[in-house]
């Protein structure tokens, strides 16, 4: 086993963890540590990874689309991909953090509560990110369309901080239940239904190049379901992770 | 005669309202049962536990 | 604890007259609808029935609030009580939906706002059952429990909105009749009537039915707890 950072290590510091510089200093080790652990063994980016991509790929064989059709299904196929990726995402980061008692190490030291929570849900994103990254270019191929439309990618970056944003906070509660990663998608997707929505018509409307005015409402609704998540996670975590 | 010319009559949804209302009024009856029931048992169990609660005493 | 309260025998009585009243209402008070017929008559307490769906939620929602804040296990009881409700009550308004569009407008199922977000409010209460179960520790069922009944709630209205803004893009003819259109029919001033005298005898209804669960719930978590000191 070799050895991983340990958020403990990374924090030097004789009194409790405030002030913003030790908040950030908090968030990046906690960051880093996710990072640096999956760059030795890439279990978790492989297992995302290759299910999406066979999630495209059953797709293709479920959903007989000819060019037309495809526009128009595009942005849905990606998102349920993204959507389960992440699942498996979420689960495997959060269970990897429980049974290393890396959670309880975290909690015992002199870091802000809040830290750990976003420093869990930056380092989700990043992983869901990456996979976005590599399935974009992949579905372009096998699909001959044109993904890299700004537009879309902002469309995906904001959802995807939603999604990140309620995952991370029910992956820490499924995790210490009995069903665990079971519970995740069953807790997690009626509440992120908004965000499939809005990424989906987000998503089509610059894929077909609608006009702005008419995918604003979808932006609109992304970055409030952010901006309200993210607060809520915020005041909430605490109590999800009190012994 | 007129009638049919001037305005149609309303459908004939009779045994819908009928289904709908079964299946309201069943459900909401089956709930109040389950409570009485619950309510029932956890009576029993609370006796029973006395009974062993003061016996060890 | 153990008896009645008088105040919840009071309540019974009337939440039992004002629904004997309801019925009536409904059935020999309102007048047939021209267009749709006897199945109009579903609409009132389908709608009440939603009604306390929702009702429930908003206090399980507080209650979760209130629990997290004060870490008293009553405001626990609630929530689970408020939940539980709202799930039955929730179900029969699904139901009763389906049945009345299938009466109206022939089709089961009408993808619009109300009726769908109603379909997923169901399943967060499931996902809450499921995630109560799945929980040994009381303390940290409780603080969950309430956690997850806070951010469904906030997320609800926005997910009604979303599929608002989707319908209103997408109009989706379903079936033979235009779907989505519900209570499209006019109200007359007899009819309003007899869903405001729904909607109030429901919330009645509600009340009545919190309180006894909420009583049921007391009571099982004193048999619980006698449980486990006598057995060990």
């Amino acid at each position: 086993m070799q050895p991983i950072p340990h958020a403990e290590n990374q924090v030097k510091t004789k009194e409790p963890a405030l002030g913003v510089t030790q908040f950030i200093r908090s968030l990046a080790a906690i960051i880093w540590k996710d990072l640096a652990a999956e760059l030795r063994s890439r279990e978790l980016l492989s297992a995302m990874l290759v299910f999406a991509l066979l999630v495209i790929l059953i797709f293709n064989f479920s959903l007989e689309l000819d060019a037309q059709a495809r526009s128009t299904v595009t942005a849905g196929v990606l998102w349920v991909t993204f959507a389960f990726a992440g699942t498996l995402g979420l689960n495997r980061s959060m269970a990897m953090e429980k049974d290393r008692g890396c959670l309880d190490g975290l909690l015992l030291a002199p870091v802000d509560r809040s830290a750990i929570y976003f420093g869990k849900a930056i380092g989700n994103l990043i992983f869901m990110l990456i996979v976005e990254a590599i399935v974009l270019p992949v579905y372009s191929v096998l699909y001959s369309v044109n993904l890299f439309k700004p537009g879309l990618l902002l469309v995906i970056l904001l959802g995807s901080i939603g999604y990140v944003a309620v995952g991370t906070l029910l992956s820490s509660m499924a995790v210490q239940t009995r069903t665990r990663d079971v519970l995740l998608p069953i807790l997690l997707f009626p509440l992120i239904i908004p965000v499939l929505i809005a990424a989906v018509k987000g998503s089509t409307g610059f894929l077909q190049g609608a006009q702005v005015v008419d995918i604003r409402p979808w932006i609109n609704l992304l970055m409030v379901y952010d901006v309200i998540f993210v607060a809520v996670a915020f005041m909430v975590f605490d109590y999800i992770v009190e012994e | 005669m007129l009638n049919t010319i001037l305005q149609q009559a309303p459908a004939e949804t009779t045994r819908y309202m009928v289904a709908g209302y079964s299946v309201i009024f069943s459900v909401i009856f089956l709930y109040v049962v389950s409570l009485i029931v619950r309510r029932r048992n956890l009576k029993r169990d609370l006796e029973i536990l006395d009974e062993l609660e003061s016996k060890e005493k | 604890m153990e008896s009645k309260p008088r105040l919840l025998a009071i309540l019974d009585i009337v939440t039992i007259l004002l629904f004997i009243t309801a019925v009536g209402m409904v059935f020999f008070y309102a007048p047939l609808e021209a267009v749709m017929g006897q199945v109009q008559r579903v609409f009132y307490f389908h709608v009440a029935n939603a009604w306390v769906g929702m009702l429930g939620f908003l206090v399980a929602a507080i209650a979760g609030v209130a629990f997290l804040r004060k870490s008293d296990r009553k405001w626990d009881i609630v929530g689970m009580a408020a939940v539980e409700i709202s799930f039955v009550f929730f179900f029969i308004a699904i139901v009763s939906g389906s049945i009345w569009a299938r009466g109206s407008w022939g089709t089961w199922w009408t993808w619009d706002p109300r009726l769908t977000t109603a379909a997923i409010v169901e399943l967060v209460y499931a996902a809450y059952l499921m995630l109560r179960q799945g929980i040994e520790d009381p303390d940290r069922r409780a603080r969950f429990g309430a956690v997850y009944a806070i951010l469904s709630f906030i997320s609800v209205p926005l997910t009604f909105i979303s599929i608002r803004i989707f319908r209103t893009i997408h109009p989706v003819i379903i079936g033979s009749g235009a779907a989505g259109a519900e209570g499209s029919f006019e109200m007359t001033p007899k009819m309003l009537q007899t869903f405001m005298f729904s909607l109030l005898t429901f919330s009645f209804i509600f009340a009545d039915l919190l309180w006894h669960r909420i009583r049921l719930g007391k009571l099982a978590d004193k048999t619980e707890n006698l449980r486990l000191k006598v057995l060990q």
